[in-house]
């Protein structure tokens, strides 16, 4: 156990400094984000200014727009997995990953892991300076700073099992960006990145609530903005729940794809 | 100890083309029937033409592909059944994939490396130490894998795949697109290894350069069978006797052509 957690911290952190390599490619991406999240804050402050009310889903406008800001610095920081393990399928490199004693699936996981954590970084330091200037600061602790670091990390975790499982699918599609394109707008959509749960219908915010999705976005930064112990617990055991469930998922999924392997050619 | 026995080993591949009423299944035949034994420490060259079955044949003797039929030994494990306990023991370099990262210095990747395989910090540091001494890796092992030549890379690529110590090494194509220099420095590395760690190479190559320079044993074969196995010496000499003129490529060139008669007049 120990020594898959030292290989998958060693692959996470060469991710990582591999993804820093450009910065020039990391500070447009960053660039890219903030160009974004400021049309969305504009758009909140409008929708607070012109429905005339102090709070929307329990929310007033500077929390809402800190809302917006980590969401869509999650959001953003998605790596595509399942490009590459796509990729991996299609070009035959998955036997270069197969001949390594490690199990392919939690080198995705870990190379997953390595790249998003800078990116979200960087897209957390942006955005949290254009919505501090336009709003302000929220109240911010160490305890919620770090409830916020272990859920998102958990939901690093659930999301890149989620693009693996689709990522997998190259074994039988060959291309899975549409595959890739609706897993996507299905955590922008019911994940809460655009609009928080609390804004859905009741009878919608009762099935979302048992799918992956908000637990991958909503959860962690609703907890930052209202932290508590109760609901970090509550939240951690629905996290690692969906992570034993799609890690199941995505163990089988690869069990069968392992018997279409067909590397052949060079 | 032979470092690979197999028997009749087989492996096919079902095509589907079409769809619903218009689909049609095919099976592509890659390896059919390779008998074949290496003993440690032994150079084998592995040759043949495109779409031969070479590189399913080392992809099958690595434990990714599951043979149709027929049965494998690599250094004692059964390659599909055990290969977590395989790969540990095994090195292998595709010419055309990479294991190194590429916006990293191959530094970075050698340590990646160690602790994948779980490497004691002394002792690999002592084997990276050595390989990049042996390998002339010292002036570009910490420059970004994206700045380097094909054959500094490439030569990175095999002195990353013995940082583990493996007993077999497989080489798909090593020297392809690398200029005539790179490529004679590449077979005295790997000649070099063979000989004083006995280390066993099991090589497939179009280039007969290679053959000559690397193996000791040829292996041919064409639509999945072996038409030749002799030493490399052995077949050079056997051209002679049957006044084949010209060197190893067209003597290649010329089994290929005929390979019942040549199989039945060189097979040893």
């Amino acid at each position: 156990m120990i020594k898959i957690l030292k290989q998958i911290w060693a692959v996470t952190k060469v991710s990582a400094r591999s993804n820093l390599a450009y910065p020039g490619e990391v500070l447009g991406r960053t660039v890219f984000m903030a160009v974004i999240l400021y049309i969305f804050l504009k758009l909140w402050q409008a929708t607070y200014s012109q429905s005339g009310a102090t709070r929307l889903g329990d929310m007033t406008l500077a929390q809402m727009l800190w809302y917006l800001t980590i969401t869509e610095s999650i959001y953003m920081s998605a790596p595509r997995l399942t490009r590459q393990v796509d990729e991996d399928v299609r070009t035959g490199t998955l036997a270069v990953r197969l001949i390594k004693p490690m199990s392919y699936p939690l080198y995705c996981i870990s190379f997953c892991l390595g790249e998003r954590s800078v990116r979200f970084v960087f897209n957390l330091l942006i955005g949290a300076v254009i919505t501090f200037c336009l709003v302000g600061a929220v109240p911010v602790s160490p305890f919620s700073l770090a409830m916020l670091a272990v859920a998102c990390l958990f939901g690093f975790i659930l999301d890149a099992f989620g693009q693996l499982i689709v990522g997998l699918g190259a074994f039988w599609l060959e291309d899975t960006s549409g595959l890739f394109l609706i897993y996507t707008r299905l955590v922008m959509i019911f994940g809460g990145m655009l609009i928080p749960l609390e804004l859905f219908p009741h009878w919608l915010k009762e099935i979302v609530v048992f799918t992956p999705f908000p637990y991958l976005v909503y959860g962690p930064v609703h907890l930052f903005l209202h932290p508590s112990l109760t609901e970090f617990v509550v939240l951690l055991k629905s996290q690692l729940i969906c992570i034993l469930a799609l890690g199941l998922v995505a163990a089988f999924v690869y069990g069968q794809a392992k018997a279409r392997i067909c590397a052949h050619g060079g | 100890m032979n470092a690979v026995e197999t028997v009749e080993l087989k492996k096919s591949f079902s095509l589907k083309t079409g769809l619903f009423s218009r689909a049609k299944a095919s099976t592509i035949v890659a390896v059919e029937g390779i008998t074949l034994t290496v003993p440690e420490g032994q150079a084998v060259a592995f040759v043949g033409p495109n779409g031969a079955g070479k590189s399913t044949t080392i992809k099958m003797l690595t434990g990714i592909l599951k043979p149709t039929s027929g049965k494998a030994r690599v250094l004692g494990f059964d390659p599909w059944r055990e290969r977590q306990k395989l790969v540990k023991e095994i090195g292998a370099v595709f010419g055309q994939r990479s294991q190194l990262w590429l916006h990293l210095p191959p530094k970075d990747t050698f340590d990646l490396l160690a602790q994948i395989y779980d490497l004691g910090k002394h002792d690999y540091k002592v084997r990276r130490d050595l390989l990049v001494e042996r390998f002339e890796l010292g002036d570009f092992i910490d420059t970004p894998v994206r700045k380097l030549s094909l054959g500094q890379r490439m030569r990175c690529e095999i002195a990353a795949s013995l940082l583990h110590r493996p007993r077999l090494l497989l080489l798909d194509e090593p020297t392809i697109g690398i200029d005539v220099v790179a490529r004679q420095r590449l077979r005295e590395l790997i000649c070099q290894w063979n000989k004083e760690e006995g280390l066993t190479v099991f090589l497939t190559s179009h280039d007969t350069g290679d053959i000559a320079s690397v193996a000791s044993r040829m292996v041919l074969i064409n639509h999945g069978r072996i038409v030749l196995d002799d030493t490399v010496a052995s077949v050079s000499q056997t051209v002679i006797q049957e006044g084949l003129e010209g060197d190893l490529e067209q003597v290649i060139a010329h089994l290929f052509a005929q390979p019942a008669a040549s199989s039945a007049g060189l097979r040893g």
